[in-house]
């Protein structure tokens, strides 16, 4: 979800129109799927909803897109680019590594704020659009002193030395990646391979370390400067042409003169950027089927016009730097929205469906009601917990803890798998205050069954205070089944959590239904409580297998 | 008026109010009605409110038996019980050791205490040798006034209230180890109002009240003479059992949905990749799933239940699309999509409930479960958070139904007509919507979001007809009504705050 700055005089520059800004937050609310933030002077801060939409996260993109909303400029946008006079070899070495690549030369002047804006382009398409550079990464030089053929190769590590930007020594690539903050940063993409990527140009200069770092003599690009050589590379021919024309487009509505620049890959020569002149069939049954708008064939012309497509009976050409059109439906919501959510009737649903909860929901309610009843206050916690709470201050060992692997706290790093520890570090939680204490909660717990992994509703009941003992916790228990109208039995349960001869496994037609007891002293210790405890645990998961049967 | 007044009078104020013509302390008061010191204050109490009596509270030194105090209260004092020891003439160290169980400390304090008082005689031998003097033989038929001190000590006492030996004497005990404490206390006088004269001395007063109401007097009829309470008197705070306030918040959201219709459906916490992205047709390697930071399980890190045939499906389209779809172009990896995780978003039980034999259509379905993400803790995030949605399942169902759905729900959850629906994205939906609504107090609030369903997702599940699909963003409104500004407080483990809370 990239958030984009810029000034909005430039922005009202390229739509031709001036606007207040009230409108502007308006129309980006209603049509650019953002929300605008407003801050000092001219600047405003648009956040933008998307993440597969990069031609919209420029102030070019969005006048571009508003001047068709607004119908001041309507269907493709126009661009022109020079024949190609440069040329640029792929070697078949970066293959393997990284083998796309497409690029223009641009002229024109560069500011301080155009150099910030395709900066901010440049970082949102590579992190976002771009995966991290891995996918896509982006390089601007200087293109005055770049002599031209530009090799694009990957060689051995060791054989190259150049000065990275914002270095002032020469290094071989290796210690590029080790010392310098992006070859910290990005390092990892071309770490594992035994050449890496380079760009060199005629006098074997080097342009840049892909997709890492430029060079500090040709890499640099300065206010002031009236060439720009732009080149996109990666491991997605779609991605890496769509960051050209993008670019490309945005340039040439800032008055650049574009030049094509000639790619030669072995056998293969052709000029870049690559249109690709992507068109789709569009039937006014499929606009109604979706948008439920009963539309004209000339009003969804002039619609899909307004969100800067051209049409041609039922074909519609799609902008060269859009690529997030998969499907027609892509299309049609584009109709819709420049139609204007605003204007759109909303409709009832009409089949009659009867609601429900789930059986199990039913059951935690019945028993939820239950403990209410016997004054016990409900509790909700995370289900996420820890081995400490789980295992450790229980005295508990055993494996069928569902752990994580990239936890970020300890506190979080395991999901509960019994809901007595969790009554436990409430009532740890709660010494300062009155006496007797009566929890519960209801909810799921999660365990390791062989390969699989089982979700259990459960219930835990617990009272703590000076005369809380096992009678007290059993008849909590009694009630809960002579409530359900079922039979059960208890069973002596052996366990570290509970005073031994005090605690029971609670037998329901046979299986095992939960257990009850009488907290061991040692654990209250760990848990650093004073008062006695008794709880009980019941397996609604269990309970309703057995009341279903 | 007086007779009003004393007809409500409780039967500790009808015994403490004529005991203040005699004596304004509580302590006195206790001792001349016989009542314990708490009974007498909650009559002072209740006495005040009714203006009859008014109280001063003072601070002034008390003194009380420490733990030796107690022992030698009952025992005697080391030094008694030492020359008791040697009464019958000259007698060992060991031998009066051994029969006074004295500590080798009191031991030495006796016969400091006996010595300086011409109480004993001491003979320095291989063994030390005492006997008793004259004037012992007298002290011991005189008796130690020391001890008529601790006798004294029923219960902690004033230092004023002794006479001046006495306080002598207290003030020797005081200095030896553990005998006596003396700390300063908050002490309570009445005096009464020319009121509440009037009415100690008066007859009535003394007239027969009964308290409680009891199955006897019931049954005889005999019940006159009941008297009246004091009905503005506070009571000791009740805790009941209660549910939790922000659960009861979501049994109320899905006790409207099931009213309007949406029937409940469940999904593991544990999910593999699969039916949490691949399944929505989030492609394996995009930035759209980098919105979701998923926590990976450790063991077992993988799914073994997968449907081979849905996944075969799904693999399809994310590789080369449908009839009318470019797909995403890219190879499809297994490894990947067996990965299990916990839960990112709601959404991942559409899915199984789409591809479901189960499945009607037309249908209307929902979930609210709890969801994690891996992010940082703070008062906007949770590693736990419930998430609310589902979908609806008909044919001809397109954008206007979806609307219709939005603003069903801005009218159901936040009470309000006045919403504004505009384009949202969501990687799985196509088109998709936002939906702000006015709340009648919080003023506009993102509510809801819904998409229909992309065909890409629904019809490797085997789904043709149209989906809408939808999520509400209740968090905000529950923390509102339950005013908190913490998200984390949703999970509080403050039982104050829970008993507290209000039931709404």
């Amino acid at each position: 979800m990239p958030v984009i700055s810029f000034s909005f005089r430039d922005f009202q520059d390229l739509l031709g129109r001036t606007l207040l800004p009230g409108k502007f937050s308006d129309l980006v609310a209603l049509y650019a799927k953002g929300e605008v933030e407003w801050h000092r002077n001219d600047e405003v801060k648009v956040a933008l909803d998307d993440t597969n939409m990069p031609y919209m996260w420029c102030v070019e993109g969005l006048a571009r897109f508003f001047r068709g909303i607004l119908e001041i400029e309507t269907g493709l946008p126009e661009i022109k680019a020079a024949k190609a006079g440069k040329t640029i070899l792929v070697d078949h070495s970066v293959k393997k590594i990284r083998p796309y690549i497409a690029c223009f030369a641009a002229s024109g002047k560069i500011t301080e704020y155009l150099l910030e804006q395709l900066i901010q382009l440049q970082e949102k398409f590579c992190e976002g659009y771009g995966r991290k550079r891995k996918k896509v990464s982006i390089g601007l030089y200087s293109g005055k002193h770049v002599a031209f053929p530009v090799s694009y190769k990957a060689v051995n590590p060791d054989s190259v030395k150049f000065t990275p930007l914002e270095m002032n020594e020469e290094m071989n690539l290796p210690d590029v990646l080790e010392r310098h903050p992006k070859g910290k940063a990005y390092g990892s993409i071309i770490k594992e391979f035994a050449k890496y990527p380079v760009l060199v140009d005629n006098y074997g200069q080097v342009l840049s370390l892909v997709p890492i770092i430029n060079s500090n003599t040709l890499g640099k690009l300065k206010v002031g400067d009236s060439e720009i050589l732009f080149e996109a590379t990666g491991t997605d021919e779609d991605a890496v042409e769509l960051a050209a024309n993008l670019f490309a487009q945005n340039l040439y509505e800032r008055r650049f003169e574009l030049e094509k620049i000639s790619i030669e890959s072995g056998q293969k020569k052709w000029e870049s950027p690559v249109s690709f002149s992507e068109k789709m069939e569009i039937k006014n049954a499929d606009v109604e089927f979706l948008t439920g708008l009963k539309l004209s064939q000339s009003e969804i012309k002039n619609l899909l016009e307004k969100a800067r497509y051209d049409v041609s009976g039922n074909s519609v050409t799609i902008p060269d730097y859009r690529r997030d059109i998969l499907h027609v439906f892509d299309v049609i919501e584009d109709i819709a929205i420049a139609y204007g959510f605003d204007n759109i009737e909303s409709a009832p649903l009409e089949s009659y469906t009867a609601g429900s909860s789930t059986e199990m929901n039913g059951l935690a309610d019945t028993l939820r009601e239950i403990a209410v009843g016997l004054g016990f206050q409900e509790i909700l916690s995370p289900i996420l917990s820890s081995k400490t709470v789980l295992q450790e201050k229980m005295e508990q060992t055993g494996n069928d803890m569902v752990e994580i692997e990239n936890f970020m706290s300890e506190t979080f790093s395991a999901v509960r798998n019994r809901l007595i520890p969790i009554m436990l570090e409430v009532l740890s939680k709660n010494k300062h205050n009155e006496y007797p204490q009566k929890i519960f909660e209801q909810g799921l717990v999660s365990r390791v069954a062989g390969q699989e992994v089982e979700d259990r509703e459960m219930i835990s009941l617990a009272t703590s205070h000076a005369k809380a003992d096992f009678t007290e916790i059993k008849q909590q228990a009694d009630a809960i089944f002579r409530s359900l109208g079922l039979d059960y039995s208890i069973e002596r349960l052996e366990g570290n959590a509970f005073i031994p001869g005090r605690a029971g496994k609670i037998k329901v037609g046979g299986k095992d239904a939960g257990i009850l007891g009488e907290i061991s002293p040692k654990v209250l210790k760990n848990w650093q409580l004073e008062m006695p405890v008794a709880a009980l645990e019941l397996d609604l998961t269990r309970l309703m297998s057995i009341i279903s049967t | 008026m007086t007779e009003g007044i004393i007809g409500s009078l409780h039967g500790l104020e009808r015994v403490v109010l004529p005991a203040l013509l005699k004596c304004r302390c509580v302590d006195h008061l206790c001792k001349h009605t016989d009542l314990k010191s708490v009974e007498v204050l909650r009559a002072l109490r209740w006495l005040r409110d009714k203006g009859l009596v008014e109280i001063r509270e003072d601070s002034t030194d008390f003194v009380e038996l420490d733990d030796n105090g107690r022992t030698y209260r009952s025992k005697g004092l080391p030094e008694r019980r030492f020359l008791n020891a040697i009464g019958n003439g000259k007698t060992g160290m060991a031998e009066i050791m051994k029969s006074t169980d004295l500590s080798r400390e009191e031991f030495n304090v006796s016969i400091g205490i006996l010595r300086k008082n011409d109480l004993i005689t001491m003979e320095k031998r291989k063994e030390p040798v005492f006997d008793i003097t004259k004037k012992g033989t007298e002290k011991l038929e005189d008796g130690f006034h020391a001890e008529l001190i601790l006798k004294k000590l029923d219960e902690p006492m004033e230092l004023a209230s002794f006479e001046e030996e006495e306080k002598e004497e207290v003030r020797m005990l005081r200095a030896r180890r553990g005998i006596l404490k003396i700390d300063p206390r908050k002490k309570i006088e009445a005096t009464l109002t020319a009121e509440g004269r009037k009415l100690a001395e008066s007859e009535n007063l003394k007239e027969k009240v009964v308290d409680r109401l009891t199955p006897g007097m019931i049954k005889s009829g005999n019940w006159q003479g009941l008297r009246s309470y004091n009905l503005k008197a506070s009571v000791p705070r009740l805790n009941f059992g209660k549910k939790q306030p922000y659960r009861r918040f979501l049994d109320e959201v899905r006790i409207r949905l099931t009213a309007l219709g949406f029937k409940e459906m469940s999904g593991p916490v544990v999910e593999s990749e699969f039916w949490n992205m691949d399944a929505l047709f989030m492609p394996q390697f995009h930035s759209a799933r980098d919105i979701h930071d998923v926590y990976y399980v450790k063991n077992p890190k993988r799914a073994s239940d997968l449907p081979m045939k849905t996944v075969e499906r799904v693999k399809q389209v994310h590789e080369k699309g449908l009839p009318g779809s470019r797909g995403w172009g890219y190879k499809f990896d297994y490894t990947k999509t067996t990965r299990h995780v916990l839960r990112s978003h709601d959404t991942s039980i559409s899915p199984r409930t789409l591809s479901s034999k189960d499945l009607k259509i037309p249908g209307k379905y929902f979930q609210i479960v709890r969801c994690f993400r891996c992010d940082v803790i703070d008062a906007t995030h949770n590693a736990d958070f419930d998430q609310i949605g589902g979908f609806v399942v008909d044919d001809n169902l397109n954008l206007r139904h979806l609307f219709g759905v939005l603003r069903m729900f801005a009218k159901e959850f936040c009470g309000t007509d006045e919403v504004r629906v505009v384009p949202s994205y969501f990687p799985f939906t196509e088109p998709s919507a936002a939906l702000y609504a006015k709340h009648p107090v919080m003023d506009w609030i993102e509510l809801a979001g819904a998409g229909i369903f992309r065909p890409e997702m629904t019809r490797p599940l085997g789904v043709e007809k149209p989906v809408i699909a939808w999520g509400i963003g209740l968090g905000r409104v529950a923390m509102f009504k339950l005013g908190i500004k913490d998200i984390r407080q949703l999970y509080s483990h403050d039982l104050e705050f829970l008993r507290k809370a209000r039931v709404t």
